[in-house]
């Protein structure tokens, strides 16, 4: 507002002068809260009426600019607004004289979708200015997408200010967004070049959504559609090839136990998935039990790591020593037993923990998408567990590599008599492969319990697929069991567009099958007699 | 705590009578009336199907309390059928034929529905089957307390499409790949064409059961989403799928106010299991919910959490709707004078009850109840906001008009 | 694994003739079951339609288990997909008494199945021509399989994958399948499979006709896979099979192709899985994807191991047994059923790795 007063003085000095003192003195006089005052106090009664009402009383009351808007506008979309009649109450005061009031019997202000649309657009337009970089980006964000040709001033006054480069490239699509729905058409025309240079679907969608209304531009808009396209397959690409190592990831991470309890030891451990749904049900327990320590709590999902390693490592302890141990060289029976002992730890769990699923929250750390260069997205959450796959997959090597325990492991599965003859105990280090191997698997259940439902039925879903890996990619092979997972997830990924989720799951199952009976041993077989189950 | 309450579970299970309180009118005369619960209380239908047991356990405690029916007391056969389907037909021929159970309440699936149904006609017995579903069934021997189609589906669409769901103009409908989905999906197909939807702005998707991976379901809906429409999903996803699905919503930024989501199948106890703030805003479409205002609603929720001594448990539509097929089980036998299929059947009919959720409702001949619509926007809290419900119950099409086949039925 | 003998050494009475015996008596025993249910409701003998129909169940599922104890108890071929050739068999059958509802459907259409007209079919799929043809059906529910089987087979023995490979394969074979037929575009009614059937050679399913019909036509089945079952493994075919179990690369050296061998009575096993399915599916009245999972050919499996591999009886008992049991223990007590069967499972494979036969054995010494 202020820029456009001061654009057209041409006047002599002095007469100049005057003026911009009356002007200025105009302007203080109608930013004074007066004018906007009635403003704000003839907006205030809409929110407490119906979605329409509040829907129109949250524009005027973005459009206004009053300080006061903003803290209402916050506290109704953080749930904080309350309200008796259509008067409308913020923190105990009444919105519109600040008196405090009396809140017994006051409601809380509810909102839909539609409320929560003109809020974001509002709240965005008066956060544009705010000194914290997040919240000018993420006004920047609800600017673009409540696009409307009201937001071109506050924008262009934002990005001349803009230091943070993120902040103003955002800011300036979102200026492209709103310039689209400009009255004038050299505007339009603007924003569709500069739309043109983003690579989201969100710029495609609106420069479609814009071509209805404006036939006149329809070449332009065609060409900056066609521009983003060609971007658009590389970051599809990009981000299918993220999904299938995510999903492999996911694979690996649930193998990456079989691998050591079945390729390296050959017991055939059915309850493997049960492992899994130890871990998953390990970190819901931690995080309960850190309910009562809040500066802790964001911290529970590292926390349940060790501790989910732990709790599924001595149950596969005492699998080992109590079972499985009588039916070494009888892995056809080890099968059957493990079998069995699946069902009742499935059972118990569901007796102990309701057969409800439970709710493991997510840090906010492992939330939302990171965006990389080319626009491709990146969820949080899938990206840790890609991490935190590999991690695992470091330390069982260094543990079977670089540690004592590892070198009698290695020993053991060699030759056991030998291995024996120079005094290792071998039983102690079956235990201790078993355990090791179960404990990966409860890790693998803290990352699962990001990803999936943390239900007793957790482990069976996974439980075919990671034999199928382990077979795949080389029984006793670690890196085998790496390449298999993120080999067939990806494929999975690849397959899944054009044949849907169940045919190109099918898909690679028969692939693996028909690959298997190529190389009976798998992608890195290992040679020698420890291959012989 | 979980653990005593579950094990309680386990004694009402295991001997019936244990679990009754010790404080018992005296019943003036007659054996017990058997009440048979068949819900799965292991296998994959276990997360939902429980919280049903209880609910019946809970009205047959609730019952006996008030001196039991025609003066018998009720007494609980529970049996599991383990979510396996034909483990189902031999359970409900077992509580027919064996426990000579007087009614049934049971199934959740409709796959279990129609595995017990040539059971239960054979044998002439009588199932309360408390879920919605997909209607194009109506047996002599079943009373289904859940919704048809019209009575969830397309009011919930019709909300979406409306000023106040977003003016949606393309819809996603995204199902697991079963019966109910696809009925469903076809019916609500040709209400959107009818609504002048062409086929081109309508995506349809099914995923197996127990799908975890939905990265590349959900981004090609974003892609969808974003041709310069306005577009809505409408989920009739199951059960253990949503969870990872609505995390990925979360995660992959879609937020309700750009594309909302309407589910059918899922409700508070499912949002139990959900970090529900990403959620907000997208929707679910029931014929109740906890958050209904109103003293049927208030008695109904503190008799659940008297009975599972559990504050933090909820109530949803399908243990709503065993709890008002319960009641009109009970006012029927009262009329009847019987618990004899027959009779009872005749005097369900017109049988009217003030439902948990805040309306009267009636059980038409065509064996489904009459019901309002509700929808709900997910809240942080776990609970739905009601933004919309409809003024009166609406009587159930089991037959749906959209589908061309039923012509015959019509008129 | 070597030490189950597929004849123990004689002693006392013939145990072979003790078996015998036993045998003729369990399958008189069942064969009175339906006429006992004829029996007026007082009566103290009276066994219920209940117990008939289960019972009938359990016949089924014991024919199942002689195909995997045939295939593992015999030639060491551990199927973790079996339930994958009953399925089959069981679809076969579905669809044939799909095809007799005709114009009884809920839509009435003369030809299509309602899960069709519904899905939008305008005419049957290639693959279900011939299913209104009693023995076409019941050929289907043996060559299906059997293909299957065949080609699973050859493809695997010829590559060696023999021990837990093999389990893992099959395995992964049902899975797939379980997932193919959850699809609803596959013409095979998707999860709800195929219900409400009407007759079965002009019978209608619901009555006691029908019932004890089919209740005999299973113990006919039991009985004759029980004498096919004797009489391969008590020929030479049976010796070579125990052989392979027993030292596979050694009866290769010996000329013997192991892998014809194993083809045979991999394909054979299957067949029988896929008829003991064609029978299951008109007792239970209902056939869907879940039979495919793989959780079902495990405990088949497990039935085998309670009753005791390597002996025909033992996977008959087997079957009957871990069956009663769990039928029992869901009406009985159903939050802790599993808790049981999972414990038996354990401790038979611990304690008794012959099985009950293997009890029954070392008590008769």
């Amino acid at each position: 507002m202020k820029e456009r007063a001061a654009g057209p003085l041409t006047s002599p000095p002095i007469r100049k002068m005057a003026r911009l003192v009356l002007l200025l003195v105009l302007l203080l006089a109608a930013a004074r809260p007066a004018a906007a005052q009635d403003a704000y106090l003839d907006a205030l009664p809409g929110l407490a009426g119906g979605f329409g009402a509040q829907a129109e009383a949250v524009e005027r009351l973005g459009a206004g600019g009053d300080p006061r808007a903003l803290a209402v506008l916050r506290a109704l979309s953080e749930g904080r607004l309350m309200k008796r009649d259509s008067t409308v109450i913020l923190d105990g005061t009444d919105a519109a004289t600040g008196q405090a009031l009396d809140v017994t019997g006051a409601d809380t202000v509810r909102i839909n979708n539609r409320v929560r649309s003109a809020l974001r657009g509002a709240l965005g337009r008066l956060q544009l200015v705010s000194t914290n970089p997040d919240e000018r980006f993420a006004a920047a964000e609800s600017v673009f997408r409540s696009r409307s040709a009201e937001n071109i001033p506050g924008l262009e006054a934002a990005i001349a200010r803009e230091t943070v480069p993120r902040v103003k490239e955002r800011q300036e699509l979102a200026l492209a967004a709103s310039r689209l729905v400009a009255p004038e058409a050299a505007a339009r025309r603007q924003g569709i070049a500069t739309l043109g240079g983003a690579s989201s679907e969100d710029a495609r969608a609106l420069l479609l959504e814009a071509r209805g209304a404006n036939p006149d531009l329809a070449v332009e808009i065609d060409a900056a559609v066609a521009s983003i396209d060609t971007r658009l397959t590389f970051k599809r690409a990009a981000e299918t090839l993220f999904q299938g190592l995510s999903l492999g990831s996911v694979l690996l991470l649930a193998a990456l136990g079989l691998a050591i309890t079945f390729g390296v030891m050959g017991v055939i451990n059915m309850a493997h998935g049960e492992f899994v749904m130890l871990g998953a049900y390990t970190t819901f327990v931690v995080q309960e039990a850190l309910r009562g320590i809040p500066w802790l709590l964001p911290w529970s999902l590292p926390l349940s790591v060790p501790a989910a390693f732990l709790v599924a490592g001595l149950a596969g302890a005492a699998l080992e020593r109590g079972l499985i141990r009588h039916l070494y060289g009888r892995p056809l029976e080890t099968l059957l037993m493990t079998f069995g002992v699946g069902m009742i730890l499935q059972q118990a769990v569901r007796l102990a923990f309701g057969a409800q699923n439970r709710e493991v929250i997510s840090p906010a750390w492992m939330q939302g998408t990171l965006s990389l260069p080319g626009g491709i997205l990146i969820t949080q959450n899938r990206l840790w567990v890609i991490v935190f796959a590999i991690l695992v997959l470091l330390l069982a090597i260094a543990a079977i590599r670089l540690t004592r325990f590892g070198l009698e492991m290695r020993a053991v599965v060699q030759n056991r008599r030998i291995a024996a003859t120079m005094g290792i105990r071998t039983g102690r280090v079956d235990a201790l492969t078993f355990a090791f191997g179960s404990g990966i698997a409860g890790m693998a259940g803290v990352a699962l319990s990001q990803i999936d439902n943390v239900s007793p039925n957790l482990g069976t879903g996974y439980i075919i697929d990671s034999f199928m890996v382990v077979v795949f990619g080389g029984v006793g092979s670690l890196v085998g069991t790496l390449v298999g997972s993120m080999g067939l997830g990806v494929l999975n990924k690849v397959i899944e567009p054009w044949a849907g989720a169940v045919l190109a799951k099918v898909a690679v199952l028969v692939i693996i099958m028909l690959f298997i009976q190529r190389r009976p041993r798998g992608l890195f077989a290992l040679k020698g007699r420890a291959a012989d189950a | 705590m979980t653990l005593s309450l579950t094990r309680r579970a386990a004694l009402a299970g295991l001997g019936g009578a244990l679990a009754m309180p010790a404080i018992r009118p005296s019943f003036a005369q007659g054996a017990p009336i058997k009440v048979g619960v068949l819900h799965s209380l292991s296998g994959t239908m276990a997360i939902s199907e429980t919280a049903l047991r209880d609910t019946v356990l809970m009205m047959i405690e609730w019952a006996n309390a008030q001196g039991g029916v025609l003066g018998r007391k009720l007494e609980p056969v529970v049996v599991d059928p383990a979510s396996n389907w034909p483990l189902f037909a031999e359970k409900a021929r077992e509580l027919l034929a064996v426990s000579k159970v007087d009614v049934t309440f049971g199934c959740w699936t409709s796959v279990s529905r129609k595995s017990v149904l040539p059971v239960f006609e054979e044998l002439n017995g009588l199932l309360f089957y408390p879920v919605q579903y997909e209607g194009e069934e109506q047996s002599k021997n079943v009373f289904y307390t859940g919704a048809a189609p019209n009575q969830q589906a397309i009011p919930a669409v019709e909300y979406l499409m409306g000023k106040d769901g977003g003016e949606a103009k393309r819809i996603v409908l995204l199902g697991t790949d079963y019966v109910y989905p696809r009925t469903t999906n076809r019916i609500l197909r040709a209400f959107l064409i009818s609504k002048g939807i062409p086929e081109s702005d309508i995506m349809e998707e099914y995923t197996p059961f127990g799908h975890s991976d939905w990265q590349g379901i959900v981004s090609r809906v974003k892609t969808f989403a974003n041709q310069g429409k306005r577009t809505a999903i409408v989920s009739t996803i199951n059960g253990d799928a949503n969870v990872p699905f609505y995390r990925e919503l979360g995660n992959q930024g879609i937020k309700a106010e750009d594309i909302p989501c309407v589910a059918f199948s899922v409700g508070e106890e499912e949002l139990a299991g959900i970090d529900t703030k990403p959620l907000v805003g997208h929707l679910a479409a029931w014929n109740y919910f906890m958050s209904v205002p109103g003293k049927p609603n208030d008695d109904f929720k503190a008799m659940w959490r008297a009975y599972i001594k559990n504050d933090k448990r909820v109530t949803n539509d399908p243990m709503e709707a065993t709890y008002t097929g319960f009641r009109m089980w009970m006012q029927a036998v009262q009329k009847a004078g019987t618990t004899a299929v027959n009779p009872v059947r005749q005097a369900m009919y017109g049988q009217k009850v003030m439902a948990p959720c805040g309306y009267e409702e009636e059980m038409r001949p065509n064996h489904h109840l009459t019901k309002p619509v509700m929808i709900g926007e997910i809240q942080e809290n776990g609970q739905f906001n009601i933004v919309y419900k409809t003024p009166n119950a609406i009587p159930a099409e089991n037959w749906s008009p959209f589908i061309p086949e039923n012509a015959s039925r019509r008129g | 694994m070597s030490e189950i003998t597929a004849t123990p050494v004689p002693r006392g009475i013939p145990p072979r003739l003790l078996v015998r015996g036993a045998i003729l008596a369990g399958i008189a025993l069942l064969a009175a079951l339906p006429l006992l249910n004829l029996l007026p409701a007082g009566s103290a003998l009276r066994v219920s339609d209940f117990t008939v129909a289960v019972t009938g169940k359990w016949i089924c599922y014991a024919v199942l288990a002689l195909a995997i104890d045939l295939a593992w108890g015999y030639a060491g071929i551990l199927s973790l997909g079996h339930g994958a050739f009953f399925a089959l068999g069981g679809y076969a059958m579905g669809m044939h008494l799909m095809r007799l509802i005709g114009p009884r459907g809920v839509y009435g259409h003369p030809v299509l199945p309602d899960f069709m007209v519904f899905l939008g079919y305008r005419e049957l799929p290639w693959y279900w021509l011939g299913f209104e043809h009693f023995p076409y059906a019941i050929l289907m529910a043996l060559l299906v399989p059997g293909a299957l089987a065949f080609v699973v087979g050859w493809l695997s023995f010829r590559s060696r994958i023999t021990g837990v490979y093999f389990s893992i394969l099959t395995q992964a074979m049902t899975y797939a399948l379980m997932l193919a037929f959850f699809r609803n575009d596959m013409g095979f009614g998707g999860n709800n499979g195929f219900t409400d059937f009407k007759e079965l050679l002009g019978v209608p399913l619901n009555t006691q006709a029908a019932r004890s019909g089919l209740f005999y036509a299973a113990l006919a089945l039991l009985a004759g896979s029980l004498f096919l079952c004797r009489h391969i493994v008590s020929t030479k075919l049976g010796r070579v099979l125990v052989a392979v179990r027993d030292a596979e690369s050694r009866v290769r050296f010996l000329g013997y192709s192991v892998t014809s061998f194993k083809l045979t009575v991999f394909t054979l096993s299957g067949m029988m899985a896929g008829l003991a399915g064609a029978l299951y599916v008109p007792l239970v009245g209902i056939i869907n994807p879940g039979e495919f999972a793989p959780g079902n050919s495990i405990e088949a499996v497990i039935w085998v191991a309670v009753g005791g591999r390597g002996t025909l009886i033992g996977a008959v008992l087997g079957a009957f047994s871990v069956n009663a049991v769990k039928t029992w223990l869901t009406s009985f007590a159903p939050d802790l059923w599993l808790f049981v069967l999972g414990g038996l499972f354990v401790a038979v494979t611990l304690l008794l790795p012959q099985g009950l036969v293997g009890l029954f054995r070392r008590r008769a010494r």
